[in-house]
């Protein structure tokens, strides 16, 4: 057995044991405030375990491990259906672009240490209203106050906002430059007055992300981690931090066997509906597809343990495993027929057909809509032109509304 | 067996680009769709002299002892060039079924000539739609075949083929000697194919497995051979995805080069999806060569290629407006071919039930 196989193991076994505590059962109707005590004392057990932090480094109560052990124990994770995800986001951007770019060093070893443990919660202040995927577009701004800066605007589908205490926020500091030139990074305190949270409430029912209203919220000049116009490359830094995660060929959906065992269980003008031609050929489709990404996920996973560069068509799992799973999932309900009307909103869209279908647009639009990662393949991967745009150049304050 | 290509491998598919690259032309392919019964005797010389006819053939019969990776490989330049004869497939099939189920004096028989490239084979299972029928259209007579076994890819040129027959009460797979057996071309679309109707009156012929048996070594030579044709759609996705992505480049309207328009890159950037989902589907399907779920990855890798080539070729010539539909221009060479490459060993039609019998554990 490899090392990376035995740390399989080992992480396997560590989670197994800890899925009737903290695993999917546990969590059955629990009310999310008890979701969320029960996710902090999951990350607790994942710290004293030595399995948070995992390839971050041991001065910052990391592991010192590769990246390869950090995906190899998400996707042994994924299978039991922890209340994870409330650190996903923080413990993914936020916190390792704070010890990348924080200036307080002390301060950045105790913020991380506090995350790590679950006890804290950081979030990403990125897209506003004006601005999702035209980032540098953003308008909230940040003016000189005395010896430090004064911030005014609104973001808006900020995840976990509602439980943060810390976010990490780009802002425009100078409307008279070119829109990726005036922008400056800073993090902030979700606690400090002139800083309001608002749930948003999605199509599904749920309210994991928020708006953030910033009126006059004052910070001091050593919360700033970039310079002074120099914001926008460290939002990419941040965005580019977890560029190999754990991948899911069934974009984050139920896996294509429910589907088969879905289809032997109903009938179609009396036969299975696992003999019906169309329903067999969406099974053979998507199972051509998710065993490509599969296969390219494997491949990538190979490369980086023989210290190879993966190829970029690892960006392709979430353009087409999501917006596959969307038409499944509509499938699926039509196999249902009237029997699909029945709706559980706090199913997991993991198992449930209806909740993945409901929650599908959020997964085609979240962290890089279908358009936008399309034109990045086509721009960087295969050196396609830019689209054009107006805007280029042109002084922020200049741009027509 | 990984899936990371070695050094050795990643040689195989740098030299053989290199040597089709350098021999084939598209001006020599396009008479070849106007002329019945004719091949790139160019193409064919170059795969026997460069030793691609024995490369995933045994040592012990001639071959050069590498497998389906290492044949995948040159099958994919193959296709980004557009290979000018069907036989690096078609003899493969007949030779893999002699190999893994033919006695010892059939394989001394056919395997150093099928190795060498000198005997060409044909595989002869389909019945039109019927890509492994319940009811073949040819029968074995005890010692003998009768009926016709209609669009045989490589028919036209082949010594030996391999034919599901209806035995006295149970399928056959046969061994025939085409020496004497009257073949008619079918003129197609792609005509380099070789297709013919073979017609057999009492042709001798031998058996390689009877009853179920003889429906399961089928579809494991069927496998076999469409993986190697799933690399080298593949292929000819690939090099489409390609000539898109450069005409997009230098192209202009409206002031711009069309590849900025999101119409445009966005419909290359799903070829490459297409392309990359493929290839990943057939470098695995090579590697199971010989495992329980070789067949499920084989299906896989069939259905993935053939809606990479097909739709690379629709979108590509699309991409080119007026000029792609042109017959100097070449396009509808990959066209036509990946249209005969999707028919021969099994539409998606077929492949997608193989595939489900499986997933849904029906299969026998």
């Amino acid at each position: 057995m490899s090392d990376l196989e035995a740390y399989r193991a080992k992480a396997a076994a560590w989670l197994v044991s800890m899925a009737p505590t903290f695993g999917r059962d546990a969590r059955k109707g629990l009310a999310e405030a008890d979701d969320l005590a029960l996710g902090r004392r999951y990350q607790k057990a994942k710290f004293d375990a030595g399995y948070a932090g995992i390839n971050w480094p041991v001065e910052y109560g990391g592991q010192g491990l590769g990246h390869l052990e950090k995906v190899t124990f998400d996707a042994e994770e994924m299978k039991h259906g922890f209340p994870s995800f409330y650190f996903g986001i923080s413990l993914g951007m936020p916190v390792p672009v704070l010890m990348q770019f924080g200036s307080d060093r002390e301060f950045v070893k105790e913020r991380v240490l506090k995350a790590l443990q679950g006890e804290e919660i950081w979030c990403q202040l990125f897209s506003e209203p004006s601005g999702g995927s035209d980032l540098a577009g953003l308008r909230t701004k940040a003016e000189p106050d005395g010896n430090g800066w004064k911030i005014n605007g609104q973001k808006v589908w900020t995840s976990w906002a509602h439980y943060s205490d810390y976010g990490v926020i780009v802002v425009r500091t100078d409307p008279t430059v070119p829109k990726h030139k005036g922008l400056t990074y800073f993090w902030v305190d979700m606690k400090a007055p002139g800083v309001t949270v608002r749930p948003i409430k999605l199509a599904g029912g749920d309210s994991h992300v928020n708006e953030v209203f910033f009126d006059d919220v004052k910070i001091t000049d050593d919360h700033r981690m970039s310079p002074v116009g120099g914001g926008f490359a460290v939002a990419i830094a941040t965005l580019m931090i977890e560029r190999y995660v754990a991948t899911d060929s069934a974009g984050f959906g139920p896996h294509l066997d429910r589907f088969v065992d879905l289809a032997k269980s109903v009938q179609l003008n009396g036969r299975p509906a696992i003999e019906d031609g169309r329903i067999r050929q969406q099974i053979a489709r998507n199972y051509a597809m998710r065993a490509g990404l599969d296969s390219i996920n494997v491949r990538a996973r190979l490369m980086m343990q023989a210290g190879m560069m993966p190829g970029p068509e690892g960006s392709l799992n979430k353009l087409v495993a999501v917006r596959s799973r969307q038409k499944l999932s509509e499938l699926a309900l039509d196999l249902q027929g009237s029997d699909a009307f029945l709706f559980d909103e706090h199913a997991s869209q993991k198992e449930d057909w209806a909740s993945s279908w409901i929650n599908a647009p959020t997964g085609r639009i979240a962290g890089g809509s279908d358009e936008t990662l399309l034109n990045t393949i086509a721009e960087k991967v295969l050196g396609l032109p830019q689209d054009h745009r107006p805007d280029k150049g042109i002084p922020f304050n200049q741009i027509p509304a | 067996m990984t899936i990371l290509y070695d050094e050795s491998q990643q040689a195989i598919a740098t030299e053989s680009r290199r040597v089709m690259e350098a021999r084939v032309d598209k001006d020599a392919l396009l008479p070849l769709l106007e002329t019945v019964g004719e091949y790139h005797r160019p193409f064919w010389d170059t795969a026997k002299e460069q030793g691609w006819t024995a490369l995933a053939l045994p040592e012990a019969d001639g071959g050069l002892g590498l497998g389906l990776i290492e044949l995948g490989l040159i099958a994919h330049q193959a296709g980004r060039s557009i290979s000018g004869a069907p036989f690096l497939t078609s003899s493969f099939g007949a030779a893999k079924a002699i190999e893994l189920f033919g006695s010892d004096e059939q394989k001394a028989r056919w395997l150093p000539g099928l190795a060498s490239g000198e005997t060409i084979g044909a595989i002869a299972f389909a019945a039109g739609p019927d890509t492994l029928p319940r009811q073949p259209d040819v029968t074995f007579t005890g010692d003998g075949l009768e009926g016709t076994a209609r669009g045989v890819s490589a028919g036209l040129a082949a010594d030996v083929a391999i034919v599901f027959a209806n035995g006295p009460d149970m399928p056959v797979l046969a061994l025939v000697d085409l020496g004497g057996v009257q073949r008619s071309a079918v003129p197609s679309f792609d005509n380099s194919r070789l297709v013919a109707d073979l017609s057999f009156s009492g042709a001798p012929a031998e058996t390689l497995a009877v009853g179920s048996a003889a429906r399961d070594t089928a579809l494991r030579v069927l496998a076999l051979q469409s993986v190697v044709t799933a690399h080298e759609q593949t292929g000819g996705a690939e090099a489409l995805m390609e000539i898109a992505r450069d005409y997009a480049l230098t192209r202009r309207a409206f002031g711009q080069p069309i590849g900025a328009f999101q119409s445009v890159k966005h419909r290359i950037a799903e070829l490459y999806g297409l392309v990359e989902l493929a290839r990943a589907n057939c470098i695995h399907a090579a590697a199971r060569e010989g495992a329980a779920d070789f067949i499920t990855a084989a299906a896989a890798a069939r259905l993935s290629a053939t809606e990479a080539y097909d739709t690379a070729a629709r979108d590509c010539i699309q991409i080119h407006g007026g000029i792609g539909v042109t017959w100097e221009i070449g396009l509808h060479l990959h066209m036509r071919r990946a249209r005969s490459l999707a028919i021969e060993q099994g539409s998606s039609l077929f492949w997608e039930d193989v595939l489900v019998d499986r997933l849904a554990g029906e299969a026998a």
